[in-house]
């Protein structure tokens, strides 16, 4: 088993690092403090080819393959501290863009992926509502084929990217008689008469990643704007939350790394009692678990990737790693805050944002509890 | 008639059997989605037990009510499927 990556790779990554480093973290306190999307920023990755790596060259991307994009999310995480931004370059990716790619007509493909990978277009995904979070299916936003219409009827909520975005993935209930199997996706533009984005939601951490509710009220969509056939939404929800749990998480490897580079210099640096405060095992045996915690997801997350490039289907897998990720990721910014003593509650150091930040990982893409239920029915349960 | 077995075998043992309800029969033309034997994760297993027993590639968008509601559904997608 080789767990090496190529040269090739491994360039990739640090050329990522260094464009992350030095165009993404400016003003990345004060941003945070307002809440405020870059736009800059987000044409500057879309630029820097980030939004495309993965999808193919007709379309304005590399055509990496998955293992090669991750490591590439992953130094993308490493290299920029403003995990908001990562988050909404994460949600377009993984559950818009994919979705086009896999399940559009080639009009829809040649219309929308091209702008999504450049950046001129910024994509939502719109899947939970007021009523259906964890029971994601439960939708009582309604579309009627009228004409040659799709009439949409229904809220949103918690859509990332909602108030930025010009493209949304929205799905609702077609046939409700059919449950599941009668969710179907449709791409509605935001000019689309009926289409109201509210006000933003403010949130504790993630602030950069603008978020809001969308209302639909006789939106009219038209038909060739469905998404794959009347009745496919589930599958198309279903394969890019599966994407998103086995991709999302890679950028936080590199959140991982960077904490523990700060935590070990830290460690060094700090003396109490005589001594650096590293010599002290209650200090020691952190990082050690920090360490560990980021081997053993990275491990988890690159086995993920391999059986998507290689099996394509991976749903318990990456439920594991979704897991696994998102509370390590919890565990290892308490670590970093207790380790930094009152430094790590300040915000100048930016330790206690991370934690911020960190806290939503086990809510979206399927809370830590659906994860344990995914995994669980998958072992016969 | 093999199909319709190995299918109704399947469904008995690995997807009702862990849904909670309780059936040891299913009929050629009841609906397998609105009846509950098969939910949002179910379909899953059964499209990878469907690839894997009949040696079939089953594309995502193939994966919509009229294949997938019943019995005789499935089993005229999946003959379907194998003469291709």
């Amino acid at each position: 088993m080789d767990f090496d990556f190529t040269p090739e790779q491994l360039e990739f990554k640090q050329s990522t690092i260094k464009f992350a480093d030095k165009e993404l973290n400016k003003d990345i306190i004060l941003r945070d403090k307002e809440g405020s999307f870059s736009k800059g920023l987000w044409k500057k990755c879309a630029d820097f080819g980030i939004l495309g790596f993965p999808f193919p060259k007709e379309y304005g991307g590399a055509d990496c393959d998955i293992l090669t994009t991750l490591l590439v999310m992953e130094g993308l995480g490493y290299g920029c501290r403003d995990n908001g931004l990562i988050f909404s370059i994460n949600g377009q990716m993984w559950t818009v863009q994919i979705p086009i790619l896999h399940f559009g007509t080639t009009e829809q493909k040649n219309k929308y992926l091209p702008r999504l990978c450049s950046g001129d277009l910024i994509g939502a995904n719109g899947m939970t509502e007021p009523g259906s979070g964890s029971d994601s299916f439960a939708l009582s936003t309604t579309a009627k084929l009228k004409d040659d219409f799709y009439i949409l009827n229904g809220t949103k909520t918690f859509i990332t990217n909602a108030p930025i975005a010009d493209l949304f993935i929205v799905f609702a209930t077609t046939d409700k008689s059919k449950g599941f199997m009668g969710v179907t996706a449709f791409l509605v533009e935001k000019n689309f008469s009926g289409l109201k984005v509210s006000k933003e939601i403010e949130k504790m951490g993630l602030k950069t990643s603008p978020m809001a509710e969308v209302i639909f009220e006789d939106c009219k969509v038209p038909a060739q704007n469905r998404l794959s056939k009347e009745g496919n939404g589930a599958i198309i929800f279903n394969d890019g939350i599966e994407w998103e749990r086995s991709c999302m998480l890679a950028s936080d490897i590199g959140v991982l790394e960077r904490q523990l580079e700060v935590c070990i210099k830290y460690a060094k640096e700090r003396r109490q009692f005589n001594k650096p405060i590293g010599k002290f095992q209650a200090i020691s045996h952190k990082i050690a678990d920090m360490k560990v915690r980021l081997e053993t997801a990275r491990l988890i997350l690159y086995k993920v990737a391999w059986l998507k490039k290689t099996q394509d289907r991976a749903g318990m897998e990456a439920a594991i790693a979704k897991l696994y990720l998102s509370e390590s990721l919890i565990k290892s910014c308490l670590d970093a805050i207790q380790i930094h003593g009152g430094y790590g509650y300040s915000t100048e150091y930016e330790i206690e944002r991370e934690l911020r930040d960190s806290l939503s990982s086990t809510i979206y893409s399927g809370t830590s509890e659906i994860q344990r239920n995914i995994i669980a029915k998958y072992l016969g349960l | 008639m093999e199909i319709m077995k190995d299918l109704e075998k399947f469904l008995l043992s690995e997807i009702i059997s862990n849904s909670g309800l309780d059936k040891n029969f299913i009929a050629p033309d009841e609906n397998l989605i609105s009846s509950g034997i098969i939910d949002s994760m179910g379909i899953l297993k059964l499209v990878s037990y469907l690839e894997k027993s009949f040696n079939i590639k089953i594309a995502n968008e193939e994966i919509v009510p009229e294949n997938f509601q019943t019995l005789n559904s499935l089993v005229q997608f999946v003959e379907i499927k194998i003469k291709k």
